[in-house]
């Protein structure tokens, strides 16, 4: 009975993120959700178990505020989480959240056969986590995955690559991280929810692992990006039409 | 001496890569070192192109993949320490840039958009896009090596010189991968390459059915355009190919004219299109995203906008 980490994040809905007047990000009305991505990645470990039993182990690296997130992942399929929590815990570099990752799993999940990661995060989207994590546990790891299954001590995987799949074997334990196309992720009903609140949750904090989790590099500014047009809006009538395609032809796009 | 590394695993890729490296390499006053499978070409050439040293990646058995190559690369940049290493990112550049700057305990920077060495304080700044295309984040790097990988198609070839002379060197061949490639698949069919065209007729998910969308391929020939396709269409209910995705993580376009069909304008579709000369949109929610993101959105339902718009291009 394969054992499954699903790695995930709670992150900001960057659908709310708005541009101060000031050119800065204004994330005063910003709302939180485990990373779209992330989502693939608890779903795919969950539909292995269904598939061919054993459990799904949540874990994730965040601030103290991100046990919302944990909650989440559990009403999405996870059996159990862990959650490496610590106000320094936020805004980390993908090096630092797969070094803290791979020492909770190196000390706190003596056995397992399966990672799985999303291919990125919703926030970053640096697309570094799950092969540094692998690396770091020395573990094989193969990325952008869109299907995979376990059979016999391994892993098949078709991945994604520019010039078609490589259909790939490796052997276990190993780390996969799934594109989004591999599944449609759940969405977690009433019982879900109600069920999640019971299942176990391990806090890690900072001082319970060994490790310092520095930086490499170093963010020295997050500005808005300007993506703003001058948007005028026309009626879809007859005067709408034509103001339309008399604005392309005069702005010399349509020839 | 500093030292930039370029790590391809093709030509193309190699040839961008130096253009990437002699950006950097009078500055920092580094010798560029090109890393390339020894399939990707004649040695001679990189040289030409600004490499000072040329290390060939051995042929590798059939069923290893590109990755089996990290050991040993892994092993001469710890004998050499460079100070920067760049890699495309593509699916196996990417992977393999993460997997070395572990091995490496070095910082990565994914999907560098603007690269540049500082001399005042001896860092290399660099730029790249964050939540989904909102923002965008400024980062340097003080300690070395910094690896860095840069999208395709974001520096120039580097051209030949005159009179230049370098070394080369085949690398050993690897230890066997503990990843087996069993099989490979090679795409079946290439779809048009979006990313050069001059005008793109992109459909998004205000598409009620797949046969719809011969309406935006009709658009698309009446503006002399291609068709191209947000995530959803490609990934979620597969009505066209990935190729034809736009965005963050699709492809990256630059026509004089989007003209968005059913897109609501997630930032992550539209940080695809921000190089556009001119952005317009159909879309029947007059609170969609996209109308603040366009020069010109019309409101109204495509099924009935499109046919008009067509007429009104053929009067």
């Amino acid at each position: 009975m394969p054992t499954i980490v699903a790695c995930f994040k709670w992150v900001v809905d960057e659908a709310y993120i708005r541009k101060g007047s000031d050119g800065k990000l204004d994330f005063s009305a910003v709302d939180y959700k485990i990373g779209e991505y992330d989502r693939n990645a608890i779903e795919e470990a969950a539909r292995l178990r269904d598939a061919g039993g054993g459990s799904v182990i949540g874990i994730t690296v965040g601030a103290p505020d991100s046990a919302k997130g944990v909650k989440d992942g559990l009403s999405r399929g996870m059996d159990q989480a862990f959650f490496a929590s610590d106000p320094s815990f936020k805004d980390l570099e993908p090096s630092q959240t797969a070094a803290i990752l791979a020492e909770v799993i190196r000390t706190r999940i003596p056995q397992y056969d399966l990672i799985t990661c999303g291919e990125g995060s919703s926030d970053l989207y640096a697309q570094q986590v799950g092969p540094r994590l692998a690396e770091l546990l020395r573990i094989p790891c193969v990325c952008f995955v869109q299907k995979v299954s376990l059979e016999g001590g391994k892993l098949v995987a078709d991945r994604r690559v520019e010039d078609g799949i490589e259909v790939v074997e490796a052997p276990l334990p190993a780390l996969v991280t799934v594109l989004p196309d591999i599944n449609t992720p759940r969405i977690p009903g009433v019982k879900d929810t109600l069920m999640a609140g019971k299942k176990p949750v391990t806090t890690i904090k900072k001082d319970e692992l060994a490790g310092s989790f520095e930086g490499t590099l170093k963010t020295e500014a997050m500005t808005a990006s300007s993506l703003e047009r001058t948007g005028e809006k026309l009626a879809a009538d007859a005067a709408g039409i034509a103001r339309f395609v008399d604005s392309l032809r005069k702005s010399g796009v349509i020839r | 001496m500093a030292g930039i590394w370029i790590i391809a695993e093709t030509r193309e890729q190699a040839l961008e890569l130096l253009g990437a490296g002699r950006s950097l390499a009078p500055e920092m006053g580094a010798a560029l070192t090109a890393i390339v499978r020894k399939e990707a070409g004649p040695q001679e050439d990189y040289i030409a192109r600004g490499a000072d040293e040329v290390f060939l990646l051995p042929e590798l058995p059939l069923d290893q993949p590109f990755g089996a190559h990290l050991q040993v690369i892994e092993q001469e940049a710890k004998a050499v320490s460079p100070d920067v290493i760049l890699f495309i990112s593509s699916a196996r550049g990417k992977e393999m840039a993460a997997r070395l700057a572990a091995r490496l305990g070095a910082g990565l920077c994914s999907g560098c958009a603007a690269l540049a060495f500082d001399k005042a304080s001896g860092s290399i700044r660099m730029e790249r896009l964050a939540y989904g295309g909102a923002a965008i984040q400024k980062l340097t790097a003080s300690a070395k090596p910094v690896v860095v990988t840069v999208p395709f198609r974001s520096f120039e070839p580097a051209q030949p010189l005159n009179g230049r002379q370098g070394k080369t060197r085949e690398l050993p061949a690897p230890p066997p991968s503990a990843v087996r490639i069993l099989e490979k698949k090679p795409k079946e069919k290439v779809a048009k390459d979006i990313s050069e065209a001059r005008v793109i007729v992109c459909a998004g998910r205000g598409f009620d059915r797949k046969e719809d969308l011969a309406l935006a391929r009709e658009l698309a020939d009446a503006l002399g355009g291609e068709l191209g396709a947000t995530r959803p269409l490609t990934e979620e209910v597969h009505w066209l190919p990935e190729d034809l995705c736009i965005g963050l993580s699709g492809v990256q376009v630059k026509p004089e004219l989007y003209v968005g069909l059913g897109v609501s304008g997630q930032i992550q579709h539209m940080t695809g299109v921000r190089g556009a000369k001119v952005v317009c949109a159909v879309n029947r929610d007059e609170n969609a995203p996209i109308f603040a993101l366009c020069d010109f959105g019309i409101m109204g339902s495509l099924y009935e906008v499109v046919p008009k718009l067509i007429a009104e291009l053929k009067k």
